[in-house]
């Protein structure tokens, strides 16, 4: 049971088409899980529908109309000749036989490495960590992997925090996390996860800064942290 | 595909709140038949609110000049995803904003140095219809939107205004509060107040 969303101000963003890529990939994992969301975003999309049916109307040359009838035409003629190639390329092995990497949301599939194996850091003795390319700059894309009844070293966030939960669960402060639970971490909200104890817990984060340990441990292994957005 | 056709551009007028039905008719036309004639009639209509949409707010990635491209690049989209397109869970125009919605991110994309180590997950894999298919309450779609331009139309101006900026004018709230100078919370909770009553007039129903 999916208990924590996106808000609406988020997904209003990221219906009108505002909010920051590495954001959005977050958002588009999450309704992949939630129906409740998915209803909301479909709601707000009819929003953007009927704005644009009222919104100003600007002349549109005859030619723009001609050029596109030639491009539709264009291609009609090349998709005789085409064929779909709607398969998903083939995982590097490492990542198609870990049993967390599999049946992911499709958005999250996508960003894994086709032809590597995925680069796990240790970030603390129970927590470690594998940045993805994600197409931006911005955020860093990372999977954060707990180990079984890990407890993760408490941790600030120097900045906006999002967390989706794709496999196993986790519990801070606040409360339990699920498959399916987006989290936003404000700058200076500090906590400490706890992985289940029954498995390892995988989730899927973006982090705009990086993320502060507190602590001694915090104090001994911060030096060595940072953001690589990609 | 003649002129008169693209000048046929006047929708069903349906004030019993019965679905207004012509152009998600016409798409539908234009996904299941292929159908030219129907297409040329939704290009004249929709054509000019695409290309308004862009000149109603230029960006430095976005340029006006840029605003005939997007219409071509919209409705060409148009024409080759019409086949997925499904009137039951969707108005044409609300369908046709994601569309133009998907450009849009695209065209800027393109012109900024993301494209380069983004070549994997594409706008339609963020925005992506297969979710759409997945079970979920059914909305009725296009009644609703009449009942949102409505409630729309009662909002408080600058509840109306904040939704304008972010659906219309593409801005972030943050860029909205940078350039009205309103403190950030005070953008959110406009946007948020706004779609309340809006959600709030379609539960009455």
């Amino acid at each position: 049971m999916i208990k924590h969303h996106p808000d609406h101000n988020l997904l209003t963003e990221y219906c009108a088409g505002t909010l920051d890529w590495a954001l959005c990939l977050g958002i588009t994992t999450h309704l992949h899980f939630c129906s409740e969301c998915r209803n909301t975003v479909a709601h707000l999309n009819s929003i953007g529908g009927s704005l644009l049916a009222q919104g100003p109307q600007e002349q549109v040359s005859q030619d723009v109309f001609t050029n596109l009838m030639a491009q539709i035409q264009a291609r009609e003629t090349a998709a005789v000749e085409f064929v779909a190639q709607s398969t998903e390329p083939p995982l590097h092995p490492s990542i198609s036989k870990d049993r967390m990497l599999t049946n992911l949301p499709k958005v999250v599939r996508k960003l894994l490495p086709k032809d590597k194996a995925l680069r796990w850091q240790t970030v603390s003795p129970n927590l470690k960590m594998a940045r993805l390319t994600a197409g931006q700059d911005k955020y860093e894309v990372a999977f954060h992997r707990i180990c079984s009844g890990g407890k993760v070293a408490q941790h600030d966030h120097g900045g906006l925090e999002v967390t989706v939960v794709l496999k196993g669960s986790f519990s801070d402060g606040d409360g339990i996390y699920t498959p399916g639970d987006f989290l936003v971490r404000q700058p200076g909200e500090v906590h400490r996860p706890t992985a289940a104890q029954n498995e390892d817990c995988l989730c899927f984060s973006i982090c705009e800064a990086p993320v502060r340990l507190t602590g001694l441990l915090g104090r001994l292994v911060n030096p060595f942290l940072s953001v690589k957005p990609a | 595909m003649t002129q008169t056709l693209m000048n046929h551009m006047k929708g069903d007028e349906s004030p019993g709140g019965v679905r207004d039905d012509t152009w998600s008719r016409l798409l539908m036309q234009v996904g299941q038949e292929r159908s030219q004639q129907a297409f040329a009639r939704l290009f004249g209509h929709f054509a000019p609110l695409i290309k308004g949409f862009c000149l109603a707010n230029p960006s430095s990635s976005l340029p006006g000049e840029a605003a005939d491209e997007l219409v071509q690049e919209v409705m060409f989209k148009v024409w080759t995803k019409a086949p997925s397109y499904d009137a039951s869970k969707a108005a044409a125009s609300t369908w046709i904003f994601t569309v133009m919605r998907n450009c849009r991110i695209d065209m800027i994309r393109r012109n900024s140095r993301h494209q380069v180590n983004s070549a994997d997950v594409e706008v339609d894999d963020i925005w992506d219809e297969e979710l759409d298919h997945q079970p979920f309450v059914r909305l009725q779609q296009a009644r609703n939107e009449e009942m949102i331009q409505r409630s729309f139309a009662t909002l408080p101006i600058e509840q109306k205004q904040a939704l304008t900026q972010v659906y219309m004018q593409g801005k972030s709230h943050s860029e909205i509060a940078e350039e009205t100078g309103l403190p950030l919370g005070t953008v959110k909770s406009r946007v948020r107040m706004g779609l309340k009553k809006i959600q709030a007039s379609l539960g009455k129903r």
